[in-house]
């Protein structure tokens, strides 16, 4: 199998060298070769010292380097993923066990730090000079990470599961805070003070996501079931995602549908029509390039209380994941589905993933590839990694003893991080080179007596 | 097509393998079964696979002893194949859950002892295979550290135990040589005190025995004269006569040179004790200890071996001259003590036997004449100059008092012992106490004559029964084991009581076949046997008897063939590729199946059901509606009747 793999990537780099193929594409297929083969890494170790389950993970998009956890025991620490602390001799694949152990800790006894557990640790967007932590003790911290000291505190209504801040924000510093609270808050950290109050839930808010491709716009998942977009220009909520709102498939991208075949088109519009009929109250073809124009403020000035009161999943929304280029909207519920949006329609996919149970307590954090080919969800005891488009399970990564939490897709080493109830911190890495193996299978054989 | 055919065959084969493994109540794999699975599955990659799925899906039945084998069999494979490694480890969570049953919502199965082993069995296996194989597999590493640090589960610790324990003993090594190394300065500082000491025992152990032989030469002169004059002529007189020179050129004590002995006893006494000992101990500080100037701790060495040489011939000087029973005084003692009552209980023969040693001695010298003769006199309170001499006789007198005592019957002791063989009357009524006008008159000299007292002390013993030992019955038993009730004669579950091999089979049908399946009437037919045998043994029928031997012999023969056979068969069946070994073994391995899997399966289950103790039934007697009520019953008229009796005039 591994001969076959480095035959197409000679292949590749002989057609990258002649110019047939071009830099990014190469490097695109070189990566999705490398997230194929993802396992559990055998030398690279995350020393946990964390006393409780692992909440949240997340690496800082600047470098792509530092590794941030939070912890039911109200500890946070940062890890360096790319140096490793302590190099353990005798690893397999001959390089030895690298260790990366925490760079710093936060835990109860530093005076500032949080008294329960920590439901959420993210770094600033722009630099690692800053991180986010909000802690079921009502707070949230914002910290320097150098001096590891807080700089800017807010105390919310109630638990805090979930803060978020935009990746793509140049005009605000904003953080969105899910809380126990109906309302969601944004806690503006320039003035230290509570900007916005999001009204709309109506039970706490579970998960909370930032849109990739607006930096206005703000996706909220609540127990109450509902998905909520709020433009935060305005007041209120401008939609609410509805699961019986369908639409099969993928939406065709716009340059390749004037190439579709009569036959397949009459039957997407049939398919609209038939969804037309099915759901009368709403006429707008699906087609359609929505503009968030007066149609939208008519809509949220008199919403129509049945689409205000649409769930996404039956039960808790527990987790939201945004793909990469911000067109689509992937949910977990409850309810142990997967639901995958379309964004701009706010129709349900209908893709089926073959989810079999999911965690139902504490909110889910998901990771999908740079392409969004793949999504990665923690399933109970097990990571499994789902084709975004079919939904058929890609594979099944299990290492865990106890439920896992969170999940966090590295783009720059194509390496997963999962976090979970055991306290550990595993690292899911593309299998090594072979002249790597070769050196490491001298120890481990086959040991039959004569 | 016929090679697979020949695959599929073969994967069957292991899975059937590996059932038939774990379907069993013994506490470990049939060897020659797991053999069979790991031949099988060492050259087939996908065989291996299959076998992993097999023991995967018997790890999760619901019976804990079908769970240990297959423990048992996976961490055989775990340590040998990489392959199985790697599958395993893929599910080493589900693997661990069912074998260590950490999951509140999977416990393990019944039976409960089972599961317990189990349980230990799993921990130790994921120690082992974490300390072997944990360096390549990121999950064995993970399992152990969950296992251990979130759930703190107890493990051997077999590593960590054995480097602490080496650990310790180079910590008491270094101790030693500390010691060592300090003894080895306080020697360096104080040696010349040491050596002065010991060199001036030495000299004055010279001085005596200077002093001894400057007045033995003057005796064996005249020992010398006096042999001389008398007339040694024959042959044994003349060894005699050699061996009294020897004995005359040893020095004996007597009242001139007593006080030069006690001395030399001193002294000699000290030097043993004390300096020997002493410079033994030096010595072997000296070999062991380690240290940077070599020089001197060899010179040191050089001169304590010379010193000791020294001591060592000077007590050889010392023993010749007649110290030597000091070294040893306690065991002697006693030695003697014992010596007096064997002696005085066979007087007779060993007394003239003494006596012509004596007299042989007695004639060559005139001192030990002396002595010994008192020595006749008073043999029981030997003093303790005289056992000085006594010794000298008893290397002698070593082998027929050895052989005397070899032969003598072991007696309990008791205080008959105290007046053995004495012929003494007893005064009656002189025993210390005074009766003088109590009772009446008492005559003063009234005897208890010798027989009676005799009869008196007669020697009690209690009778001791011979112990037989009871043989177990030795049954198999259906739950494995053998039927450990021991009677004399029949056994109230397995018949008469006969004698059975290891496993149980009656030794006597071991030589025919087929006498196993009608075990009833064969054995009935057996006791005849046996019976008719008797009588004809007693008859001295010999021709009779030698045809039923040749008929047994050849019987035994035909049944050996066949066993042969049959091992050989199973031995093919087992180890073969061959689809038609496979076809024949596969009838009688179903048929096998049959038989014993109806048993074992039974065995099996059998695991799980609760034992019903006479308890239970008890309480189920005793507990159940019926009995409750009639006791209520009972109980009521009885307060009733009761109470009628207590008031009878009220109705």
């Amino acid at each position: 199998m591994h001969k076959q793999t480095h035959r197409h990537v000679w292949k590749r780099i002989r057609d990258r060298e002649a110019g047939k193929l071009r830099a990014n594409h190469f490097a695109n297929r070189i990566k999705s070769n490398r997230i194929s083969q993802l396992q559990l890494s055998n030398h690279k170790d995350i020393v946990s010292p964390h006393k409780g389950a692992i909440n949240s993970l997340q690496v800082d998009s600047t470098e792509g380097r530092y590794l941030l956890s939070a912890a039911s025991d109200a500890s946070v620490a940062v890890y360096d993923v790319q140096r490793p602390t302590v190099y353990e001799a005798g690893g397999g694949g001959g390089g030895g066990i690298s260790k990366h152990s925490s760079i710093f800790v936060v835990d109860k006894q530093h005076q500032q730090g949080h008294k329960y557990a920590v439901s959420t640790a993210i770094w600033y967007p722009i630099d690692t000079g800053l991180f986010v932590t909000g802690s079921y003790d009502h707070h949230i911290n914002v910290w320097d990470t150098n001096t590891t000291q807080v700089v800017v505190n807010f105390k919310m209504p109630g638990k805090v599961h979930r803060a978020a801040m935009s990746n793509l924000s140049t005009s605000h510093m904003l953080i969105a805070a899910a809380t126990e609270d109906v309302q969601v808050r944004l806690c503006d950290i320039a003035s230290g003070a509570f900007a916005h109050t999001l009204s709309g839930h109506r039970d706490g808010v579970m998960t909370v996501e930032w849109s990739n491709s607006s930096e206005w716009v703000l996706v909220t998942g609540g127990c109450d079931g509902a998905i909520r977009f709020w433009d935060i220009r305005r007041a209120g909520c401008f939609q609410v995602l509805d699961q019986s709102q369908t639409q099969l498939g993928r939406r065709p991208p716009i340059l390749k549908r004037s190439m579709i075949t009569k036959d397949s088109s009459t039957k997407l519009r049939a398919a609209q029509k038939k969804h037309a009929n099915g759901s009368g109250s709403r006429q707008q073809p699906i087609g359609r390039v929505p503009s968030k124009g007066p149609m939208k403020q008519r809509l949220h000035t008199g919403m129509l209380s049945t689409q205000d009161r649409a769930t996404a999943h039956y039960g808790a929304v527990t987790g939201l994941k945004a793909t990469e280029d911000g067109m689509y909207l992937l949910s977990a519920g409850s309810d142990s589905r997967l639901r995958l949006w379309d964004v701009e329609s706010s129709c349900n996919t209908l893709v089926n993933f073959e989810t079999v149970r999911l965690q139902i307590n504490k909110p889910l954090q998901l990771a999908t590839t740079q392409d969004s080919a793949l999504v990665f969800v923690p399933c109970m005891r097990s990571v499994k990694a789902f084709d975004m488009w079919s939904g058929n399970t890609y594979t099944i990564l299990r290492g865990h003893y106890e439920c896992v939490n969170s999940c966090w897709f590295n783009q720059h080493d194509q390496e997963l991080y999962t976090g979970g109830n055991d306290r550990q911190i595993l690292v899911w890495s593309p299998a090594r080179s072979i002249a790597d193996e070769m050196e490491g299978t001298a120890e481990d054989q086959d040991n039959w007596s004569s | 097509m016929g090679t697979e055919e020949g695959a599929h065959g073969k994967v069957t084969k292991v899975v059937s393998l590996i059932e038939k493994a774990t379907n069993s109540t013994a506490p470990e794999v049939d060897p020659r079964l797991l053999k069979a699975i790991k031949t099988v599955v060492r050259y087939s990659d996908s065989e291996l696979r299959l076998a992993t799925q097999t023991l995967m899906d018997l790890m999760k039945r619901d019976h804990s002893q079908v769970r240990y084998l297959a423990l048992l069999i996976i961490d055989e494979l775990f340590m040998r194949s990489k392959l199985f490694r790697t599958l395993v480890v893929e599910n080493l969570d589900q693997l661990l859950s069912l074998s260590v049953g950490f999951r509140r919502n999977l416990p393990l199965p019944a039976p409960p002892a089972v599961a317990s082993v189990l349980r230990s069995k799993a921990i130790e296996f994921l120690e082992k295979w974490n300390v072997t194989f944990g360096v390549h597999y990121r999950q064995l590493r993970l399992g152990y550290d969950y296992l251990k640090n979130t759930l703190r589960l107890q493990f051997p610790n077999i590593q960590a135990n054995v480097e602490r324990v080496q650990q310790e003993r180079r910590e008491r090594e270094r101790r030693s040589k500390e010691i060592l190394l300090n003894k080895y300065e306080s020697l360096k500082e104080n040696s010349s005190s040491i050596k002065g000491g010991i060199l001036s025992t030495m000299d004055e152990i010279d001085e005596c025995l200077e002093i001894l032989h400057a007045k033995q030469e003057s005796v064996s002169d005249d020992i010398l004269d006096d042999e001389e004059l008398g007339d040694f002529r024959s042959l044994e007189l003349q060894q005699l006569r050699l061996e009294a020179l020897k004995e005359g050129e040893k020095v004996y004590e007597d009242n001139d040179n007593k006080v030069v002995f006690e001395t030399l006893r001193e002294l000699y006494k000290l030097l043993v004790t004390k300096h020997l000992v002493s410079i033994q101990e030096w010595i072997s500080v000296l070999v062991r200890v380690e240290v940077a100037d070599n020089r001197f701790r060899d010179s040191f060495l050089k001169e304590f071996i010379d010193i000791r040489n020294r001591l060592k011939s000077v007590k050889n000087t010392c023993e010749k001259a007649g110290c030597s029973l000091l070294n040893s005084s306690k065991h002697d003692e006693e030695d003697f003590w014992e010596e007096g009552n064997v002696v005085s209980m066979e007087i007779s023969s060993s007394a003239s036997n003494n006596k012509k040693k004596h007299l042989g001695v007695a004639s060559t010298s005139h001192k030990m004449n002396n002595d010994s003769l008192g020595l006749h006199n008073k043999e029981s309170d030997d003093s303790g100059t005289d056992s000085l001499l006594h010794r000298g006789r008893e290397v002698e007198s070593n082998t027929p008092r050895s052989k005397l005592k070899a032969e003598a019957p072991v007696v309990r002791w008791s205080s008959y012992l105290d007046n053995w063989g004495s012929n003494t009357v007893f005064m009656a009524n002189q025993r210390g106490l005074e009766l003088e006008s109590h009772w009446g008159r008492v005559d003063n000299d009234a005897v208890i004559p010798a027989d009676k007292i005799a009869e008196l002390n007669v020697h009690a013993m209690p009778y001791e029964e011979k112990e037989i030992e009871i043989q177990p019955c030795l049954a198999p038993l259906r739950k494995g084991g053998l039927c450990q009730r021991r009677d004399l004669k029949v056994c109230p579950f397995h018949g008469s009581i006969i004698p059975r091999d290891d496993e149980g089979r009656p030794l006597n049908e071991n030589s025919s076949d087929g006498m196993n399946i009608d075990l009833r009437t064969d054995l009935v037919e057996q006791l005849a046997k046996q019976a008719v045998k008797n009588v004809r043994e007693r008859d001295q029928e010999v021709a009779r008897k030698r045809e039923i031997d040749e008929q047994s012999l050849k019987r035994a023969k035909l049944a050996k063939v066949r066993e042969h056979n049959e091992a050989v068969l199973r031995d093919a069946a087992l180890a073969s590729t061959s689809r038609s070994a496979m076809l024949g073994e596969d009838g009688e391995a179903t048929n096998e199946d049959k038989l014993s899997a109806r048993d074992k399966k039974q065995s099996l289950a059998s695991m799980l059901r609760k034992k019903v103790t006479s308890k239970d039934r008890i309480a189920q007697k005793l507990l159940s509606s019926r009995a409750r009520v009639t006791a209520d019953r009972q109980h009521v008229s009885c307060e009733d009747a009761k109470y009628r009796e207590a008031f009878p005039n009220q109705w």
